[in-house]
């Protein structure tokens, strides 16, 4: 194995030489310097790679802020399409109601004077046999204000706020109101519960079925003449006879109601 | 090693001066030719034209200018410092401005006869030179001075005079 020793003197010398030869490649070079050619040679693949990931990238972004712009718009949609279709409900029971409330009115053309147009705002007709309406005190409903709906007498004001009142339905087992059975004589106490009767006829009366049962205004809360129903088959126990009826108001159906000045309206 | 952190330092103000935050004039500074100033106070001649060759390269490399002029340059220089500095007994602020001086001559003389002597010119002309003579100059008396404030700071007699002072 040969081994070079060189002085540090002339060593240099060789170096110098070498750096001038180095000199000479890189001044004849197009490139420039030795270091612009390695770097332009290490270099030109990365902006081009550089490019295609920065043109990847910027896809991706806008492609997500498409994405994001256009699911923000869906969700806007889907809450304006949600939004109206809350208003077309409204609207339409709005609508529905407007209509009961007419032919309310056209149906009861003399009490339209003393009495208040209500919307129904809750009901329980299985349990409390109860509803709340959306006028009170300040809107003129009276406490046994009598409350009508479209085919007849629901019940009566038993509860009173302000701009609200509660309505005691017939079918409260505890509701009653004098009643007569159109075309047969005498009168009768309309009984709420789950199966309203007409008692305190006379005994072995022969009642049909389908027969109207209107109020006659005796307990003096309804005024008479309004229907409260229709009459099922008759029976006979003790000394009465016992008429089941059939209400003719159905509170399941009742959106506006009317609701009208109590008999007694001035002792009250 | 104090040789390393002098060209680490000298690296940095290199790359630093021609930021366009430093005065304009100060980027024609080379500040790592005062590393091979400072090998010539304690390496042999030779010695200190392979660090002159090895700092004319880098100095190339940061400058981005054709690798090799610089160097021969630069070996140039540190041998032309180091024998100067020996022959004249340089010491002091004396030894930094004209161990600048002499380095920054040469090394701008040789490699412009370098690229001339191969067809080439340098990419400043005799004011880029002169600038560079100049501002490195101007470096090497900041130095000078820094070296003089530091040894004052460090000097016994001024230790004595602050004992006797608490005296």
């Amino acid at each position: 194995m040969v081994r070079l020793h060189l002085r540090a003197d002339v060593s240099l010398l060789v170096a110098c030489l070498a750096l001038y030869v180095v000199s000479a490649a890189q001044v004849r070079s197009v490139h420039g310097s030795a270091l612009t050619t390695a770097l332009f040679a290490l270099w030109s693949p990365v902006p081009k790679l550089a490019a295609s990931v920065a043109e990847v990238w910027d896809s991706w972004v806008v492609g997500r802020h498409d994405l994001e712009a256009t699911l923000d718009e869906h969700a806007a949609l889907r809450r304006e399409v949600a939004r109206l279709r809350e208003a077309n409900q409204a609207l339409a029971s709005d609508l529905f109601a407007l209509r009961q409330g007419s032919a309310l009115l056209a149906g009861f053309p003399s009490l339209i004077d003393r009495s208040t147009v209500a919307r129904v705002i809750t009901r329980d007709v299985l349990v409390s046999h109860t509803m709340r309406l959306d006028r009170g005190r300040l809107d003129g409903v009276r406490l046994d204000g009598p409350v009508l709906g479209e085919h007849g007498v629901l019940g009566r004001v038993d509860q009173l706020a302000d701009r609200s009142c509660r309505v005691q339905l017939l079918s409260h087992p505890s509701a009653a109101a004098a009643a007569r059975l159109v075309d047969v004589a005498g009168e009768g106490l309309l009984m709420g519960g789950d199966r309203p009767t007409v008692t305190g006829l006379p005994p072995y009366l022969e009642v049909s079925a389908g027969i109207l049962v209107v109020s006659t205004g005796s307990e003096g809360i309804y005024p008479p003449g309004l229907l409260l129903g229709t009459t099922g088959e008759a029976r006979t126990e003790g000394l009465f006879t016992v008429v089941p009826v059939q209400l003719a108001a159905r509170p399941t159906d009742a959106l506006v109601v009317l609701v009208l000045a109590p008999e007694n309206a001035g002792a009250r | 090693m104090r040789l390393l952190l002098l060209l680490l330092v000298a690296t940095l103000v290199q790359i630093a001066l021609p930021s366009v935050r430093v005065w304009a004039p100060l980027a024609a500074c080379r500040p790592l030719l005062l590393v091979t100033v400072a090998a010539a106070r304690t390496l042999t001649p030779v010695a200190t034209a392979w660090v002159g060759l090895g700092i004319g390269l880098l100095v190339d490399l940061l400058t981005d200018q054709a690798v090799g002029p610089g160097g021969i340059g630069g070996a140039l220089a540190g041998l032309a410092v180091s024998v100067t500095a020996r022959r004249f007994e340089l010491t002091g602020p004396l030894f930094w401005i004209v161990g600048a001086v002499v380095a920054v001559a040469t090394t701008e003389t040789v490699s412009a006869l370098v690229l001339f002597s191969l067809g080439g010119a340098l990419g400043h002309g005799w004011r880029g030179s002169v600038a560079t003579l100049a501002t490195t100059g101007a470096v090497a008396l900041l130095v000078a001075a820094a070296e003089r404030a530091w040894l004052a700071w460090q000097s016994p007699t001024r230790r004595r005079r602050r004992m006797l002072n608490r005296l």
